[in-house]
């Protein structure tokens, strides 16, 4: 199979010196380089234990961490308090904030090289976490080594919501973990109140059910809600569309899209393995099966009464055109909730939206035997570090993470511009608990009823499929369910095209 | 110097005659780049050399190093498998992979495809456009305004179109819409009109180069032989197709080249405007290999298509650099 | 005068051709001049004011896009939040010293190229012009690993060098044809009146100096305007324009009016400098195929 254990160190080597030779020619050759080596350099002495508390904080002082992130929220909140990390610590931080695909880049051809530019990474959790775990240090040791500063909560799993710690922290085997929750985005409905009441007396009169948005409301009301005001807008009224995709060019976000309803009905995977630590030998996917083709259908069937511009709106698109008012419902991630409510950029801010977990899936719809749930799936950012540093350097960033993840911090972020905390906790302060409802100081809190205390509850949570090439599978179900979006297949033809491909994806 | 020049030519001499007949324009049109103009060093030609060679040395060595490297690393890749941080040989099979992986095969059609889109547009535009304009009372103030997009960063262009094409708020999308040219639906949303999209933006940026080149060969018709067709009696049409265009052929042929092999090279705006879809209707090579090298991963695939299309990359620069030297072959 | 009477005689046709071509120029102005207009009025539009569009069809609404209420704010948000002074600063240390590296070197061996002669001469400088057609994505990685190794890798001259990947062949090419064409009897006189090989180098420069002029500015062009080697090698420590405008588009939100801001603040400089080498942008544009 494409994966061979960790034996062939032998040619792990031939190809660092490869990489190296490169680096030594090029001295030789006299381009003004000064240096071949590390770019970090450890300065101050191992502390020995149990000293005091600030020297365990500071026993790294002098060393330098560069950390390669998304330009997410935590990130640009924790760039304004680095300076209070240096205070602590002594250890200077630089982060770098990129797109979530050059993050991608940089972080596949700094593991992939033997080096350690980006000792500290975003490691998000199927694009990259999944492909590249190996190149990770484990956390394991270092969570609660005394001669180590610690987090008071610790790092258990049962102090981040549940199933975090699997979802950015635990790769095809459950003894390492190569990341903390450092941010995270979870799916649920936004719906605009407003314009369900309007609509709401015209549409029980068709349907003979109210047009409004609750746990129960399943994709089979998604897709009456999308068909009636599709009728409308053909009318030649003006108004929204009732329901868009994120089918744009994003192809993780686009799989996840498609990966919501096919959980929903009847708990169905891609393979058959275990969906928390994933596999690196997936075997036949089940993409093809008679569930994922009727699934296929209604995706089909729903995209059809959409917003036209599926094909081209990723999450970002989308989240544009709620907020200009062209839809009057869309699945996003809860992260969002902050641009949504901003009056500055939305039409949809000012109380207009209502927030309720993912879609649940319709008896009808189920031919697996399985249960219908709200799926509800996730990206989770994890913080992790990098396995080429030296021992020293993972330790330094060991403090980074732990510090950069805890409760105070997640909390300051919130508050700031608009985070995700991972931390239980964090929810438990008062003004959190406050900005749950309306008018809210933190936005974001908005959502995390639905969102926490439901959405990613078993049975409806989803982490998977972790696979090492994840980054491939989700391209191949991102191209092929276009073409089938696009008229190009039928739904059959697709999951018969997506298990060819993907079957041949894992035996290569 | 003339032995080694005609070992150039010799492989790209075969449509030599075509241009034979307008060798008179060509020679001013088409630089002679690698023919020095007097033959040099008549004076003690071996101690001279060594000095030369000093010259250069630092170039060719800074170059040797940025590509060569690159290059036999890219060829030792090629062979390789790697995964997960484990690496095997395995010859060619990731060259023998690439023959059965459709994204590959669709990857040539479509950058084919798009070429020719792009190229047929921004040969007959840019040519007509030249001909307008040659002449013309405003040809400074339209010529300045026409060059204006080729100074923009393609990936600040694909912003910037993206912002246009956007469903919901581009004005071109409005305009697309109320033309009639398009439904609702935005050309990015379709894998029908995507590749339209991007050739569109293609053809904003670099039809003025076109133009550009065209009218720096009009300036060399002779006039009065156009003068003279006319008294003759024959139409503009005529004219342009029996006198204008002969003309044109070389400097164009250089420009299709050019564009051509920068459609391999720049990728900013697909990437920027569809990254590859919807539905893979625009991943053109390029794209595709960008994705099997910085998204996948699969550092033994992607060394194998980059080492396929350097390849075509190289052979095309042959041809390119065979035009070039044409005029000088023709004989001066 | 009399004979351009006989040659323009206004048949019907022609002066169709006239009045087409007239129609003709105006659309084509109006489709090349368009996006900078849109770019220009959005960079100075509120996100909610910049989604307002007319009814589909509703061609006199087109109005619209001129209700506004001007705002600085963008430009603000670059300058202020984005530190866009210190990304131009960058792109502007990056594109002109790879210039001026390119430029230096390049004359020594675009020099020596053209007054020596030897075996494979045409080997070599094909060789030498093939290292600027590779496709960029094809050697990113190996140049990756060697800029890493020499800890070149987000930093300005790491960022210089790699830039300088593709402008000294560039110069290498395009300065061998200006050299080609002063002739070898300057220096041979000059070195007659006992003059150094260097001093007989440096008396003909002056007559190339304008085409190198010129050559700068086209490479600092080349260079300002990459994205994938500033997006990769140029990392965080060296971010440039277009890299800093892409990164606009943010996970939460698409900040359009900043990124039309830093559309016009990336494009404005090298249209200017577009201008006052417009008279060699073709030249350089066709790597000297063509010129003007």
């Amino acid at each position: 199979m494409f994966y061979k254990p960790k034996k062939a160190v032998y040619s792990q080597i031939s190809r660092r010196r490869f990489l190296e030779l490169g680096g030594y020619g090029a001295t030789m050759l006299g381009t003004g380089s000064l240096a071949v080596g590390l770019n970090s350099t450890i300065m101050s002495t191992r502390v020995q234990a149990q000293s005091s508390d600030d020297a365990k904080w500071k026993q790294f002082a002098g060393s330098k961490l560069v950390f390669l992130s998304e330009n997410t929220p935590p990130s640009f909140a924790i760039r304004e308090k680095l300076k209070y990390f240096y205070d602590l610590t002594g250890i200077e931080v630089e982060i770098l904030t990129d797109d979530l695909p050059v993050v991608q880049q940089k972080a596949g051809i700094d593991l992939r090289s033997g080096t350690a530019d980006y000792v500290l990474q975003y490691a998000q959790d199927k694009p990259i976490g999944a492909p590249f775990a190996d190149f990770y240090a484990d956390l394991t040791p270092m969570l609660g080594d005394e001669t180590l500063p610690q987090d008071p909560e610790g790092y258990g799993d049962e102090v981040w919501f549940e199933s975090f710690l699997d979802a950015c922290g635990r790769f095809y085997d459950g003894d390492r973990v190569i990341a903390l929750p450092y941010d995270a985005a979870i799916a649920c409905t936004f719906y605009r109140k407003d314009i369900y009441e309007a609509n709401s007396k015209d549409f029980e009169a068709e349907y003979g059910y109210r047009m409004e948005f609750t746990k129960d409301s399943t994709w089979q009301n998604v897709l009456d809600f999308a068909t009636f005001f599709k009728k409308k807008k053909d009318a030649g009224a003006e108004g929204p569309y009732g329901y868009a995709q994120h089918q744009g060019a994003f192809a993780w976000t686009t799989q996840l899209d498609i990966q919501r309803m096919c959980f929903a009905n009847g708990r169905w995977l891609d393979y058959d393995i275990d969906d928390r630590l994933g596999s690196r030998t997936p075997g036949a996917t089940n993409w093809g099966d008679e569930q994922s083709v009727l699934i296929l259908e209604k995706f089909k069937a729903l995209a059809d009464v959409s917003h036209p511009d599926n094909l081209a709106n990723g999450t970002l698109e989308l989240n544009t055109v709620y907020q200009s008012g062209n839809i009057a419902m869309q699945v996003q991630y809860h992260e969002f909730a902050a641009s949504v409510e901003d009056e500055a950029t939305s039409l949809a801010a000012g109380g207009k939206t209502g927030y309720a977990p993912c879609p649940k899936g319709v008896p009808d719809w189920i031919r697996n035997g399985g249960e219908a749930v709200n799926g509800t799936n996730c990206g989770i950012g994890g913080i992790a570090i990098n396995k080429n540093a030296s021992e020293e350097l993972q330790r330094a960033a060991y403090i980074f993470a732990i510090w950069s993840t805890s409760a105070d911090n997640q909390y300051e972020v919130l508050k700031g511009l608009g985070g995700t905390p991972t931390r239980k906790s964090v929810l438990q302060r008062p003004d959190v608990i406050a900005a749950q409802q309306r008018p809210s100081s933190m936005p974001n809190a908005l959502t995390f009823e639905p969102v926490y205390d439901f959405g990613i509850k078993q049975p409806n949570f989803v982490l998977g499929p972790k696979i090492p090439k994840a980054n491939e599978y989700h391209s191949i179900i991102a191209s092929t369910t276009q073409r089938m979006l696009a008229g190009e297949l039928s739904p059959a033809e697709t999951g018969a095209e997506l298990k060819s491909q993907l079957d041949a994806l894992n035996e290569g | 110097m003339t032995e080694t020049l005609t070992g150039i030519d010799m492989s790209v001499r075969a449509p030599e005659d075509r241009f034979r007949a307008r060798k008179v324009s060509t020679e001013v049109e088409a630089r002679p780049l690698s023919a020095a103009l007097p033959p040099p060093g008549r004076l003690n030609p071996a101690a001279r050399k060594a000095y030369y060679f000093y010259l250069m040395a630092p170039a060719i060595a800074l170059l040797a190093f940025i590509s060569l490297y690159p290059f036999f690393w890219l060829i030792v890749m090629a062979f390789q498998k790697g995964d997960m941080g484990a690496v095997e040989w395995v010859g060619f099979k990731n060259f023998i992979d690439l023959a059965s992986d459709d994204r590959f095969l669709s990857g040539w059609v479509l950058l084919f495809r798009y070429s020719a889109m792009c190229l047929f547009l921004q040969v007959s535009i840019g040519v007509l456009l030249a001909v307008v304009v040659n002449g013309s009372r405003y040809e400074r103030f339209l010529v300045t305004a026409l060059l204006m997009p080729m100074m923009m960063a393609p990936a600040v262009a694909g912003l910037l179109w993206l912002f246009l094409y956007n469903g919901t708020f581009g004005w071109y999308h409005w305009i697309f819409h109320s033309l009639g040219l398009l439904g609702s639906g935005s050309i990015l949303s379709s894998a029908k009109t995507a590749m339209y999209a991007i050739v569109l933006v293609d053809v904003w940026q670099w039809t003025p180069l076109i133009t550009l080149i065209a009218l720096a060969g009009l300036k060399r018709v002779p006039r009065d032989q156009i003068e003279a067709n006319m008294v003759d009696g024959a139409s503009p049409f005529r004219n342009f197709f029996a006198i204008v265009l002969p003309n044109l052929y070389p400097v164009l042929l250089i420009a299709v080249l050019l564009r051509f092999m920068d459609n391999f090279r720049f990728i900013d705006h697909i990437l920027v405007l569809t990254g590859g879809g919807p539905a893979n209707a625009t991943k053109i090579l390029p794209v595709y290999l960008f994705e099997v090298a910085f998204k996948f991963f699969d550092l033994g695939r992607g060394a194998a298509i980059a080492l396929v299309l350097l390849v075509v990359t190289i052979i095309l620069g042959k041809i390119l650099v065979g035009v070039f030297d044409r005029p000088t072959a023709g004989g001066r | 005068m009399a004979s351009r009477d006989v040659v323009h005689y206004n048949t019907p046709l022609q002066r169709v051709l006239s009045v087409l071509s007239v129609v003709f120029v105006i659309f084509y102005l109006i489709w090349t001049l368009l996006p900078f207009v849109i770019m220009f009025v959005s960079s100075f539009k509120d996100l909610l004011e910049a989604f307002k569009l007319p009814a589909v069809g509703d061609w006199a609404g087109i109005g619209v896009f001129f209700e506004f209420t001007p705002t600085l704010k963008h430009y603000q948000t670059l300058f202020a939040e984005n530190n866009f002074s210190r990304y131009m600063l960058n792109s502007l240390i990056a594109a002109g010293g790879s210039a001026v590296i390119s430029v230096i070197f390049g004359s020594l061996a675009a020099y020596s190229l053209s007054r020596v002669d030897f075996r494979g001469k045409s080997d070599l400088f094909f060789w030498i012009i093939s290292t600027r057609m590779a496709p960029v994505v094809a050697v990113m990685v190996p140049l990756f690993a060697i800029f890493r190794s020499l800890d070149l890798v987000g930093t300005l001259p790491g960022l210089i060098l790699a830039y300088t990947t593709f402008n000294l062949p560039f110069a290498i090419w395009i300065l061998k044809g200006f050299f080609d064409n002063v002739p070898y009897g300057i220096e041979e006189a000059q070195m007659v009146d006992g003059a150094t090989r260097f001093q007989a180098f440096r008396s003909i420069l002056p007559l190339v100096a304008p085409g190198i002029g010129a050559f700068i500015v086209l490479c600092i062009l080349f260079a300002w305007n990459d994205f994938l080697f500033a997006a990769i090698i140029g990392s965080g420590g060296a971010k440039t324009l277009p890299v800093a405008t892409r990164e606009l588009v943010q996970p939460q939100n698409i900040q359009w009016g900043a990124i039309m801001a830093a559309g016009v603040v990336t494009t404005a400089p090298m249209m200017l400098l577009g201008l006052v080498i417009r008279k060699y942008l073709v030249t350089g544009l066709t790597m000297g195929a063509v010129k003007e």
